[in-house]
Parts: C-alpha cells; structure tokens; sequence
C-alpha cells in the first residue's frame, strides 16, 4: 500500500498483504542480527590487522544494520493497531510526538533507502577492489547513490533497482571469487548475495502484487541466512594444540 | 593478505605454523630457513613473541630450542579464521 501526498509531500509505505504485518519486520530483525554479527567481526579484524578493508566492511553492514532498523521504525509506526499498542510500537510513537505515523514512516523510509544503498555501495567498493585513490570514480558513485535514493522517495521502484544494480555487480564479483578459490564459504556467500539479488527483482513488483513483498522477503531472509552460514562454519573451527 | 609481501602478522603466523609443524618445537636454524627471514629480522620477530608469552626459549640437550605456547596456538587460530573470513567475504 502506498499512502500519497502525506505532510511535505513525503510518501509513506506499507506493503505486503494485512496477514504478513509485523512478520516482516521480524525477519529483519534477524537480517539485523546476522548484519551485527559481521560488524562486530570484521571491525575486530580491523583492530588486529589495521587494514582497512575490515573497517569499510564493518561500514558497509553497519550501514545495513541501521537502514534495517530505520524500516523497522517506520513500519512498527504504521502498523494499526495490534503493533502501534505494543511497548515498541507506542515507544516510538512518543520518540516522535507530534509527528503523525505516516510522516515517522515516510522520514523512515528515507533514511532506509540512503542508508542500504551507501551499504551497498561500500560494498561494491570492497568487492571492485576500489580505494580512495580512486577518489573520482566513488565520488561519482556516491553522487548516483544519492541521486537514486532522493528520486526513490518518489519513486520506491528506484530504489530496488539500484539495489538490484549493485547486487547484481557484488554477486557478481562473488561468484568469481568462488570460482578462483573453490571454497565452500565463498559458495554460501555468492549464493547469499545472488538471493538478496533476485528479491530486489519482486520488491520491484510488490505494488502490483502484494504477495511478492512475502516472497521478496523470504527471500531476503534466505540470503542473511546463507551469509551467517560461512560465518559459522569458520568459528566451528576449534583450537589445534598438536601439530597439523 | 595473501600479497606479494607478507604483512608482519602473515610472519608471525609463518613462524608459529613452522612451529606447529614440528610438533610445537623447532631448531633455530631451521627456523631461519623456514621463515625466509634475515638473523637480524628473524631475532627481532622471536623477541617480541617471547614477550608476547607465544613462545618461550628452551634448552634440549644443552641445544637451544623454541617452543610454541597456547597463546600462540591461539594466534594461529585466530589468525586462520580471519584468513578465512577475508577470502570468504572477498576482502
């Protein structure tokens, strides 16, 4: 559902059929653990190694994180009435007195479209093995970032698009990986990114069909799933104290 | 990590493997060879692990030896994961 013409001319969003309200926010909830996850390792490497890789890594899923959160505030805001009763649902209603549900989630949905789009961004960086040095090609990919996700708010297909560009670009870029290094990890995490990347194709088309916005989002839950997967499987690894 | 010139952790983890290998003790000048690093560096690097209680200094029928502590067990561990988590995650 697409409220029009809210305060300032901000559109506010809700999609997704009335039965799977509230299921979507859990589901990125856990996005937001899996993303935490990843924040808290890679910037632990970062303060072992001090490459800098780690930290723009750690970035780069902060930035998730934070996206995540922000869609979660503004669809736990809209959501009437079950959710708005909730401690959290009222909680954020008293964050933002004075500001109707609809304007807490347009405002929202906007930090949420900058918000990814820098992660992924940050993202795409790391995995074009771009630097600083580089200083004219990010500027410009930062002048798209945001030109994309400033045409989104009118727009929200924009925005699934870029992130679809970018995706597609990462997923790429991981699936040579696999294929240099033949690494089960590196599988589960080009598989993770190629998930991620086919959601952003029915989020696309939640507006003509609601029921997309469901698979859409298992969708996305698969792919942080398959991302935590990796993850696990380097920690399983246990301490050798003999030789190899 | 894996570039043309291995960083100072990448040394540190050479030497501990070539340690670990050797059933957690090793010659020093089988090390020397190992590591593919000069006395001097070499001398310098078995300083600070010793510092850092990774390794400790042993005597073996009245030859010197280095030994391989749990801490530096856990360096290569750790060491490993974050290897492993870089080409995983393509950094």
């Amino acid at each position: 559902m697409v409220f029009e013409n809210v305060p300032y001319e901000l559109t506010s969003y809700l999609f997704g059929p009335k039965w799977f309200y509230g299921f979507d926010s859990i589901i990125e909830l856990i996005a937001i653990v899996i993303s935490v996850l990843l924040v808290y390792y890679s910037y632990k490497c970062f303060k072992l190694t001090k490459e800098d890789k780690y930290l723009y890594f750690s970035t780069a899923f902060l930035l998730i994180t934070l996206a995540f959160i922000a869609k979660i505030a503004g669809t736990l805001a809209i959501y009437k009435p079950r959710i708005a009763r909730t401690q959290l649902g009222s909680s954020i209603h008293q964050a933002f007195a004075g500001l109707s549900p609809y304007d807490i989630n347009a405002v929202a949905w906007i930090i949420y479209f900058c918000l990814m789009l820098l992660g992924f961004m940050i993202l795409f960086l790391i995995v074009s093995r771009l630097t600083w040095k580089n200083q004219r090609v990010i500027a410009l990919l930062f002048y798209f970032v945001f030109l994309a996700a400033w045409i989104s708010i009118i727009h929200y297909q924009l925005f699934y698009i870029t992130s679809f560009a970018l995706l597609a670009l990462i997923t790429y870029s991981y699936y040579q990986n696999y294929k240099e290094i033949r690494n089960e990890k590196a599988r589960f995490v080009a598989i993770a990114f190629g998930m991620l990347l086919i959601s952003q194709v029915f989020f696309v088309f939640v507006i003509y069909l609601r029921v997309l916005y469901v698979l859409a989002e298992l969708l996305q839950l698969l792919g942080f799933v398959y991302l935590l997967i990796p993850f696990m499987l380097i920690f399983r690894k246990k301490p050798k104290l003999q030789n190899e | 990590m894996n570039e043309k010139r291995r960083g100072k952790l990448e040394i540190i983890a050479d030497i501990l493997r070539s340690m670990q290998k050797k059933e957690g003790k090793i010659k020093p000048t089988h090390l020397l060879y190992k590591s593919n690093l000069s006395h001097a560096k070499l001398k310098e690097y078995l300083t600070m692990l010793l510092e850092k209680g990774m390794i400790e200094e042993k005597l073996v029928k009245g030859r010197k030896m280095y030994f391989i502590k749990e801490q530096g067990y856990k360096f290569l561990l750790e060491f490993e994961r974050i290897k492993e988590f870089s080409e995983s995650f393509g950094l």
